[in-house]
């Protein structure tokens, strides 16, 4: 296997749509700033912009939580288990997190399926809401990918369990 | 008995390791399906629109206004600068360590970056001056939790958006708060140093304090940027954000160098892996919170709480337990998301300050951070000390006295966190 797999491809892509996705919205933000107090204007469009990029960065990023093990959980109780028990509840919380993907993945369906049979455009982006929140379907068949990785990996013994850390950055 | 349902489903959920943000929306959509007449449409629309709401848009930009700072030396600068003004007193790197918590706390608004920040410096630093190394990260680890109450912080975003309260506000109501703690750990600093004669540095002349003042002051002027800025109504807090993350790269590439153009891709990686981690959370209990309102899970709580007849007093120590205990099991933002829902009608019922309320509720989440079992702050002092995670418990748990007495302060003298808003009208 050389490293340029299609697997390491999405990684890269996943990461490098996230970088951009956050650049945008803080730029775009910043520049809305300086149109407002040295030029006196402003672009209408930009709050929209930067809410449905904000949108589809949570929604690409999520499954990329799971992959670098950065979803923060409780371990108090499962850290504690002996391993045998361990493996059966993590492959019941994988079992219940892809029963959570399915459920938002139809849900978000039927949203945009509603947009799309209403056909709006957006308030101030010329473009159809339902191709706007296209990202959640997608984002969510994304986290469903995942977590079928990280539920081969429990039952095949690659990891004793889910692993997720409390990471310290946020809050 | 939904209520009863929703909440022992959501703590089985978290105590079979599920992540808090698939545990809350599993509960949230099982429970909908099960009981309630709306669908899983309403559901996602739901989590689609709390990326839409305003002021949230202020937690990618702040976060990633720390990143910058973190990664850009800002942190270093403010301890040389915290440290030339109190060194030469007795225990004067604690306290300099404390006082560099309380300046980075005014430009991050988050209490493990601080940490990070000022402690990777500052615990090695103490120990080869002669401090030990558990008052060193008791120390750090504690001061950190100012990360949350000073301005900027990231837990106010989140109480001022589902409450709807002025987040520009609830900063302003941060501050004295804040310095009131700041005090009190320096006083408690200044106490064990003369009982134990912690050293003390050489005093620096005049002229160093005010080169490391100088070195020191593009971080510093962040703080005056978004007050400053929230306050004369140049910008709402989302855009001072926004500015914030601008002028944090600008400093770190372009004043001090420390990083350069091509670390820049890494940072915004960085940043938005936290902002996901986050807003996943806080996305599910927007859906959370929906299912409770749909259900008048709220109001009936109300009605109970009500019905038991407890003065105002009474209610805020009650609620002051409850925080406490929901912030040993989760971190901040959760424990804000899950509960502010429900308690946040019974007190303003009650006739409490919404903006009283929410700096309460940080300063019990401050507590919950150096608090086990999940405690955010021990960790990541334990990872900067390289000690064991029971050891930092250990360190840190003497002061947890102070954090306690600074909460009964602020919970029974309103006046601590109104009167700088009030004053200034914000």
């Amino acid at each position: 296997m050389t490293s340029f797999s299609l697997k390491s491809m999405l990684e890269r892509l996943e990461e490098t749509a996230m970088a951009l996705l956050l650049a945008f919205m803080t730029l775009l933000t910043f520049v809305q700033v300086v149109l407002r107090y040295v030029f006196n204007s402003g672009w209408v469009w930009s709050l929209e912009a930067t809410t449905y990029a904000f949108a589809a960065l949570v929604l690409v990023g999520m499954s990329y939580g799971v992959r670098t093990k950065s979803h923060i959980a409780v371990d108090l109780v499962t850290r504690r288990l002996p391993p045998r028990m361990r493996h059966v509840a993590a492959i019941i919380a994988v079992a219940l997190c892809l029963l959570y993907c399915g459920m938002m993945f139809y849900g978000s369906a039927l949203f945009v399926q509603r947009l799309a049979a209403l056909g709006n455009d957006a308030r101030d982006i010329p473009v159809a809401k339902w191709v706007l929140t296209f990202v959640m379907p997608l984002g969510f068949a994304l986290l469903s990918y995942r977590f079928l990785m990280a539920g081969w990996h429990v039952l095949t013994g690659a990891d004793d369990d889910m692993e997720y850390h409390e990471h310290g950055e946020q809050s | 008995m939904i209520a009863v349902g929703l909440l022992l489903a959501l703590f089985v959920f978290l105590l079979l390791g599920i992540p808090v943000a698939i545990s809350l929306g599993l509960a949230s959509t099982l429970t909908m399906l099960i009981f309630g007449d709306h669908s899983l449409l309403s559901m996602a629309q739901k989590f689609f629109h709390t990326m839409q709401v305003y002021p949230l848009l202020a937690v990618p930009f702040f976060i990633l206004a720390g990143t910058f700072l973190t990664t850009g030396g800002v942190a270093r600068r403010m301890i040389n600068f915290a440290n030339a003004l109190v060194g030469h007193y007795r225990g004067g790197l604690a306290m300099a360590a404390l006082l560099a918590s309380a300046f980075f706390a005014a430009v991050s608004g988050s209490a493990p970056a601080t940490v990070v920040a000022v402690g990777s410096v500052m615990i090695a630093g103490m120990v080869t001056s002669g401090y030990t190394k558990p008052f060193a990260a008791g120390v750090i680890c504690n001061a950190g939790t100012l990360g949350i109450l000073i301005p900027p912080s990231l837990v106010m975003v989140v109480y001022g958006a589902i409450t709807e309260s002025s987040i520009g506000r609830l900063f302003i109501a941060g501050i004295l708060p804040g310095i009131v703690l700041t005090i009190a750990m320096m006083a408690t600093i200044s106490f064990i140093a003369r009982k134990q004669d912690l050293p003390r540095q050489d005093r620096v002349d005049f002229r160093t304090v005010v080169r490391t003042f100088r070195e020191a002051v593009w971080g510093l002027l962040l703080i005056v940027i978004i007050l400053g800025g929230i306050y004369a109504g140049v910008f709402t807090p989302t855009e001072a954000a926004a500015v914030s993350a601008v002028y944090a790269f600008v400093i770190a590439v372009f004043v001090y160098g420390d990083i350069t153009i091509k670390d820049v891709p890494h940072v915004l990686v960085e940043s938005s892996r936290i902002t996901v981690m986050l807003m996943f959370i806080i996305a599910n209990a927007f859906m959370f919170a929906y299912l409770l309102t749909t259900m008048q899970i709220p109001q009936a709580a109300s009605d109970f709480i009500g019905g038991m007849g407890l003065p105002v007093w009474g209610f805020l120590l009650v609620l002051n337990l409850l925080l406490l205990a929901a912030g040993n099991f989760m971190e901040p933002t959760s424990v804000v998301l899950i509960l502010t829902p429900i308690v946040f009608p019974i007190a303003m019922k009650m006739g409490i300050d919404p903006i009283h309320l929410g700096v309460l509720m940080v300063v019990n989440m401050q507590i919950g951070l150096v608090t086990p079992p999940v405690g955010l702050n021990l960790f990541v002092t334990a990872g900067v000390a390289k000690m064991s995670l029971e050891d930092t418990i250990k360190a840190s748990a003497p002061w947890l006295a102070v954090l306690l007495v600074v909460l009964l302060l602020i919970t029974f003298v309103p006046w601590i966190s109104l009167v700088i808003p009030d004053l200034i009208g914000a």
